[in-house]
């Protein structure tokens, strides 16, 4: 029986099904030639690093989906659409073939005993997943879910789909029952008494419904936010996720200081994140900006991006097209971004927000649209090296206390650079745990140096604020410093001089590809713990709480050695809800720690973040391994009044008490 | 309208401030120099003019480390060319850096009711902001220091400028055109440029150099002994019961030879 072989007005089914099809590949040919001729107007980035590494993406993130399981509840059952909607849009396009192609020699789908047994039984579940859906999103809308028209739409159409092919299952029971069919006989029991040549109409009509609808889903497709069926796969493939949140954008070509004002200066694969974007909303509900009743949404940014794409790349732009940035993105939106990198961390279809947002950073940072403190420090940056605005010469003024003088590893050979940052070497409140973080290497025989007033700010701030060039200088200054000196590895203390360092100097070792080794200060104790060469007799025994810094956690991965370490000194760590891959940000990064907030914050990061630590019963000490950190959250534990129940202590200074005590 | 910006590059307090052998200059070896601030809301004000009337910037220096620099963000941020005086330029003052700037400007520049000449009020080696008098004297023009703030008005083509007094008060002048403004703060805080920016410059533009020869200058100041400010006598707290107190007064007048 093939349902293609019907006549109406006297011209055969396959005729309609040809002039159906070819309307249907039209439209969706149409938009998807237009989609990809606006990601070849805008900048080039080369994004073919590593084809394995991007295989194996594929894998996790779209046939495994495994970002979705993040949020359990949403987790398994978008697993069973993706999976579901693969089997059936692969049925379709089969029967689609042989419907076309009468010659092939295939079966229908549905003829096919297992295969059609799966299509029924599935379209009984998805059936109830619809009602579920409906009923859900009438009575009991999460507060972040977006009601559209559009997901009404689609949720209609699938349900069309599923009822037409369980209905033309049962009618075809009526004509050739099957046992490969229990659905569809359980149904055609109520249709006792239709004769077979009636139920065979029936079950074309289905088909027809059913292949006419499928036609139109295609077609609606890259009309509608289900655009991410179509853009997220190559999204994932294409995010190249050796570095995070990688700035460099490799084979642009010309400089890209200049950032990006207009859609065409971004880069292709910064506009298929928009395309991507099924706006779900995760990465809101991480954002510190957005949750500290701030505006900055980085789901809003890709949708105005996109918003803007259709208004002004799909047509010839009129002189009353909007700006992207002033008017769809305002000013001072992009400014709020901490870089802190949750968004990108929980995003399921791996989009790229913070390139995104330091694209446009840095066409402001062109203009000299920026807010007076940041270009305050610039100017000190541009001139001493330092956001300080000290004299390079102050740089190791924190040595001077120490008994033993810091060897100078532009002078003599060391075994570990020590790059401390400007925080660490600067800032007053925290020169004294650098002190015992230099004291513990001592302690432990370490052979270590540093670069005196040769060391510059690394860079990780100011790139992230948008001022590339400064930090290209910065970074070239600190090369042929750290070149000249003689050294085995590189150690840091702030996180983000280290993930500069690591991920964006590209330091080699000397004569050979090899990259230097480089670590943090927390990597560096925990080794030196577990090879017992800091021999901890003494354990603390307090209860604490650690923060994941975002630039030592997120960025790079480094979870466990500072916990390790805690464990060795006999604390007893209560991990905050929060925790790992999911820690707050501070709000200091991305050049947050030099602007000032502009409207009212409903609570700060650090705030919000203090108090989660002070609800754990017991927890009385707030660990933290960046210096900044120890700015932000003593600020934060007297703001919120917490200054009495909550200690913020650096990982250092209680390595320190533990060694002391001895 | 002609901007003319007159800078000059003044030792970064930033940085320690040693005195050299001789006892007069400062030790080069530990200097580094950097563009008076003052100066740096004159161009700032120069360019705010320009983007508002329209014309040309000209930024125009004495010879000094770090100079270049300077001169290259100037046009980043808008100056339209950067003259730098050369010549034997050591240890001269402000009477003299007047002489040799009117030299320019006359053999340079013509002076008519379309040009301003504009500099920093003051520097930290020239805290009385004297340049701008002894400028505007060689030129006959009139001059105002402190100047915090300036509109051109193109109807009468002539300024109205906010000038600061001591004590608060501020008085408000019309201005004719050409006159000497000695700009104490520039309507915005000086630009940020980005580097990329003055790198870029850099490649294109070129910083005209003109040798100005120090002979014939009529300036006798020099500088006799610089040293670093002495310490004061600290004061001394006098602890015990009154009788003893008493009793340690009249010991130190005593010796002060008071009583």
């Amino acid at each position: 029986m093939d349902p293609v072989d019907i006549k109406i007005f006297g011209i055969p089914g396959i005729y309609y099904l040809w002039l159906f099809t070819v309307i249907s590949l039209f439209f969706f040919l149409k938009r998807a030639v237009k989609i990809v001729g606006i990601l070849k107007k805008a900048k080039p980035e080369n994004r073919f690093g590593n084809f394995g590494r991007q295989a194996v993406n594929f894998l996790k993130f779209v046939l495994g989906q495994r970002r979705l399981f993040n949020e359990k509840s949403i987790g398994l059952p978008h697993f069973l659409f993706f999976w579901g909607f693969v089997f059936y849009a692969a049925s379709f396009w089969w029967n689609l073939i042989k419907g076309l192609l009468p010659f092939v020699p295939i079966g229908y789908t549905d003829n096919i005993g297992i295969i059609g047994l799966a299509l029924e039984v599935m379209g009984v579940l998805v059936i109830i997943s619809i009602i579920i859906a409906v009923l859900r999103r009438l009575f009991f809308p999460p507060a972040h879910l977006q009601q559209t028209y559009d997901a009404t739409i689609i949720l209609s159409l699938i349900a069309i789909l599923m009822i037409t092919l369980v209905l033309g299952q049962s009618f075809k029971s009526v004509a050739e029952p099957s046992s490969w069919s229990p659905v569809g006989k359980f149904i055609s029991a109520s249709f006792s008494g239709m004769s077979g040549s009636s139920a065979i109409s029936l079950f074309k009509g289905m088909w027809w419904i059913h292949i006419i609808t499928v036609l139109f889903f295609l077609a609606y497709i890259p009309y509608s936010k289900h655009m991410h069926l179509l853009a997220s796969p190559f999204n994932v493939f294409f995010r190249d996720n050796l570095k995070p949140a990688d700035l460099s954008i490799k084979g642009a070509g010309d400089d890209i200081s200049s950032g990006a004002s207009k859609w065409q200066e971004l880069t292709w694969k910064d506009l298929l994140n928009s395309f991507s974007c099924a706006e779900c909303g995760r990465c809101d509900r991480v954002c510190p900006a957005l949750n500290s009743g701030q505006e900055l949404s980085p789901r809003v940014i890709l949708h105005e991006i996109k918003e803007h794409l259709y208004e002004t790349g799909f047509k010839t732009p009129t002189n009353g097209s909007h700006a992207l940035i002033g008017e769809l993105i305002p000013r001072d939106v992009l400014w709020q971004c901490t870089t802190c990198m949750s968004c990108m961390e929980q995003c399921p279809v791996l989009n790229e927000h913070v390139p995104v947002i330091v694209s446009m950073r840095r066409n402001l940072i062109n203009r000299g649209e920026v807010e007076q403190t940041v270009q305050d420090v610039l100017k000190k940056l541009q001139r001493y090296g330092n956001s300080f605005g000290q004299s390079d010469r102050n740089r190791a003024k924190w040595t001077a206390t120490l008994e033993t003088k810091v060897k100078d590893a532009r002078k003599e050979e060391v075994e570990y650079l020590w790059i401390t940052g400007d925080y660490a070497s600067f800032d007053s409140r925290i020169q004294n745990i650098t002190q015992k973080t230099s004291m513990i290497f001592k302690k432990a025989g370490l052979d270590f140096g540093i670069l005196y007033e040769a060391e510059k700010n690394s860079g990780n701030d100011i790139r992230r604020v948008g001022e590339e060039g400064l930090f290209e200088f910065l970074k070239d200054k600190n090369i042929q410093a750290i070149k000249k000196a003689k050294f085995k590895k590189i150690i840091t203390t702030d996180p983000h001089t280290y993930s500069t360092l690591k991920n964006e100097y590209d330091l080699k070792v000397n004569g050979n590809g090899e990259n230097v080794s480089i670590q943090h200060y927390t990597e560096l104790i925990d080794e030196l713990i577990k090879d017992k060469i800091l021999i901890i007799r003494k354990k603390l025994g307090i209860n604490a709480t650690y923060h994941d810094p975002c630039y030592l956690g997120r960025y790079n991965g480094v979870y466990e050695p500072p916990r390790r370490i805690l464990r060795a000194i006999g604390i007893n760590l209560e991990e905050m809800p929060r925790n790992r891959s999911r820690s707050y940000c501070c709000g200091a990064g991305g050049g947050r720690i030099w602007m000032e907030d502009k409207v009212p914050i409903k609570e700060r990061p650090s705030e919000s973040r203090i108090r989660e630590a002070v609800s754990l019963s017991n927890v009385k000490t707030f660990v933290v391994a960046c210096p900044k950190d120890i700015v932000m959250f003593q600020d934060a534990a007297k703001t919120t009044g917490n200054e009495d129940k909550i200690k913020v202590k650096d990982i250092s200074e209680l390595v320190w008490d533990a060694l002391e005590s001895q | 309208m002609n901007f003319i910006v007159f800078l000059k590059m003044v030792p970064d307090v930033i940085e320690e401030l040693k005195i050299a052998g001789d006892g007069k200059s400062l030790d080069s070896d530990w200097l580094r120099m950097k563009l008076n601030e003052c100066d740096e809301h004159a161009v700032e004000e120069a360019i705010i003019l320009k983007e508002k009337t329209g014309g040309k910037v000209t930024v125009i220096a004495l010879d000094a480390m770090e100079l270049d620099d300077a001169l290259f963000s100037a046009l980043a941020k808008g100056a339209d060319k950067a003259v730098k005086i050369t010549g034997n330029l050591q240890n001269i003052h402000s009477p003299a850096v007047a002489e040799i700037y009117a030299k320019y400007l006359k053999d340079n520049c013509l002076i008519d009711n379309k040009t301003l000449i504009l500099s920093g009020s003051q520097a930290i080696d020239d805290i009385e902001g004297e340049m701008i008098y002894f400028l505007a004297e060689l030129l006959n023009l009139p001059v105002y220091g402190v100047v915090t703030s300036v509109s051109y008005n193109s109807d009468k083509n002539d300024l109205t400028i906010m000038k600061e007094f001591s004590g608060g008060i501020r008085g408000e002048f019309e201005v004719e055109i050409p006159s000497v403004l000695g700009i104490q703060a520039a309507e915005n805080p000086p630009r940020y440029i980005p580097i990329a920016k003055i790198r870029a410059i850099m490649k294109t533009s070129t910083i005209e150099e003109i040798e100005i020869p120090e002979d014939g200058l009529t300036e006798k100041i020099a500088i006799d002994k610089l040293f670093e400010s002495e310490v004061s006598g600290r004061a001394e707290m006098l602890e015990g019961s009154p009788e003893e107190i008493s009793a340690k007064l009249i010991e130190i007048f005593t010796v002060k030879g008071i009583i």
